[in-house]
């Protein structure tokens, strides 16, 4: 794993020795910014009204963070291409593929390497998102628990995310096409949900609606933000990003036989 | 050190490289000649582990470049036709990422990172953006990495191209100094590349070996077709007794300052008698009479036009 390793510390290098890193923490830690200002705002005048009306809120912190980290889910679905276009396209472009696989390291490690680097920048995003938690913590009483299984529930939806932007990268030598390709699928797969709700028939006995559902990151993340920890949705994601990580390894293989 | 035996490799229907078998010593520095898209790239592809052949055998230091690749590419420095660099890193940090990619032991990266430097001459650069370095400075910085790890066999894809003169003569001897401790493959379209640098020169086109020989025999191969003859007085009653003798092919006559002939002619001893009596006897004034080797370049094109044939 010597290679992997490698290309990890370098991507990273990078990724902070270009302006890329920096504009999408930028965009990611503004939009964040507005939403949260937004949801406070929203909930200060529930809170007004139930002051004034002697009750209970009709929103409770929790719910408001539920929406808040679904909303950044959906914020990172943008993000995410622009992390990983460069992951295989600008080695293509840059002819230092080359150097990849005439170097003694096998073809997984670098697949490996490439996706622990942009996993590690989505992470960062996530980590500083932790800012808003101690927000509502200072000035609230959230759910801690319910907070900790969204972060799990985002964390693995954030691998998905990232095998699919490095896979599409490596079927490509540019890197815009592959940030639209992979901006288009994440959407889609995140549509899958709401598709599929909608559709009843059937093929070969099995609901078709269901399976798009099933495959849709959408679900399985709400599950996590609702405070449930299901192993099931667990082996979806991790199954998801492994098989997509195993496409990964195939295409960059396939790309030497050409 | 090298043993390639039938290499093919296909695209569809067409061959990129056919049936290439050749071997290479230890400590020798092979020319790999031939015209842009020949098979000089692909073949090097193959051996390096980067791209598998459709059939054939290559063996480097022993070990299979297809059942072995990771001990292959233990023993191989490569620098392709673009040097493959990343131009946001310093040239240590690409040199470092380099050491860890072929897992060179922390005790001795510094050690294996200086000596490349000092081999290449970049240290001065060490600490710039490899961005913005010239061609020249790339080129070595490609050719660093490939040395980096100590390599029994480098393999050079046109390391020269986009140098200038003075560049490229240090890259040359550069090379050639790397033959006390590599064996080398280097390819290049420039003839008088491989005549400065290679011990022997192996000529493809077409997908296909047509000649591997030394630099030397190459020389000599053609010496006795062609004479050289500078005389004081030229006129055209000589140059017709000279056409008609039996055995010369063709004669070529150029009067700027001095008058001088090109014979081609049967390399025999009797039609170069004849050839001297005759300019003797014509009361001509010889001044020069001398056999001249075929250069490289004319016996490079004589043999890609089919017109000689040496394996």
């Amino acid at each position: 794993m010597n290679g992997t390793s490698a290309i990890v510390k370098k991507e990273i290098r990078s990724y902070f020795y270009s302006p890329l890193a920096y504009v999408v923490l930028g965009v990611f830690l503004f939009f964040m910014g507005v939403i949260f200002t937004k949801f406070i705002y929203i909930y200060q005048q529930y809170n007004s009204k139930a002051q004034f009306g002697g009750g209970q809120p009709g929103i409770t912190l929790d719910k408001l963070a539920t929406y808040l980290y679904q909303n950044m889910a959906f914020l990172l679905c943008f993000l995410t291409p622009l992390i990983t276009m460069r992951l295989f396209a600008e080695e293509k472009r840059q002819h230092t593929f080359e150097l990849l696989f005439t170097s003694p390291i096998h073809a997984f490690e670098i697949v490996l390497g490439k996706f622990l680097s942009a996993y590690f920048l989505m992470l960062l995003m996530v980590v500083l998102s932790g800012l808003y938690v101690l927000f509502m913590v200072i000035w609230g009483n959230p759910e801690l628990p319910i907070i900790a299984t969204t972060y799990v529930g985002l964390c693995l939806s954030l691998a998905c995310y990232v095998a699919i932007g490095g896979l599409i990268s490596a079927m490509t030598s540019s890197q815009a096409v592959a940030a639209v390709w992979s901006f288009i699928v994440l959407l889609m797969l995140w549509l899958l949900q709401s598709l599929g709700q909608g559709i009843t028939a059937t093929f070969a006995g099995v609901q078709l609606g269901t399976v798009m559902v099933y495959l849709s990151p959408l679900g399985h993340f709400t599950t996590f933000s609702e405070g449930l920890v299901h192993v099931k949705d667990i082996v979806y994601f991790v199954s998801f990003t492994g098989c997509i990580l195993y496409l990964t390894h195939k295409v960059v293989e396939s790309n030497r036989w050409r | 050190m090298i043993e390639v035996n039938g290499l093919t490799k296909k695209y569809g229907d067409r061959f990129a490289i056919d049936q290439i078998s050749f071997s290479v010593k230890k400590g020798e520095i092979l020319g790999f000649l031939g015209q842009n898209g020949a098979g000089k790239t692909t073949t090097m592809k193959i051996l390096t582990g980067f791209m598998p052949a459709t059939s054939g055998t290559a063996k480097i230091g022993g070990f299979d470049v297809f059942e072995n690749p990771i001990e292959v590419k233990k023993r191989i420095g490569y620098l392709p036709e673009s040097p493959p660099i990343y131009p946001e890193l310093l040239v240590s940090e690409y040199l470092n990422f380099v050491s860890d990619l072929r897992g060179i032991p922390k005790d001795q990266k510094k050690k294996k990172m200086d000596a490349a430097l000092e081999k290449t001459q970049l240290g001065d650069v060490k600490n710039r953006l490899i961005g913005n370095l010239s061609k020249g400075y790339r080129q070595r910085v490609g050719l660093a990495q490939s040395l980096i790890h100590d390599p029994e066999l480098l393999i050079l894809d046109e390391p020269t191209v986009g140098l200038d003169p003075k560049q490229v003569t240090e890259a040359r001897s550069l090379i050639k100094s790397l033959k006390e401790s590599h064996t080398v493959i280097y390819s290049t379209h420039i003839l008088s590349e491989v005549a400065a640098t290679c011990d022997r020169i192996v000529i493809i086109d077409k997908g296909k070996i047509v000649a591997q020989e030394a630099i030397n025999s190459m020389g000599s191969a053609g010496a006795s077709s062609r004479t050289e003859m500078v005389v004081q007085r030229l006129s055209e009653k000589t140059l017709t007794a000279l056409r008609a003798v039996n055995g010369v092919r063709n004669v070529q006559a150029s009067q700027n300052g001095i008058n001088r002939l090109i014979i081609e002619a049967e390399p025999r001893e009797d039609v170069m008698v004849e050839l001297a009596r005759i300019v003797v006897t014509t009361d001509s004034g010889l001044v020069r009479m001398q056999p001249v080797a075929l250069g490289l370049e004319e016996y490079y094109l004589d043999l890609i036009k089919g017109k000689r044939t040496a394996i």
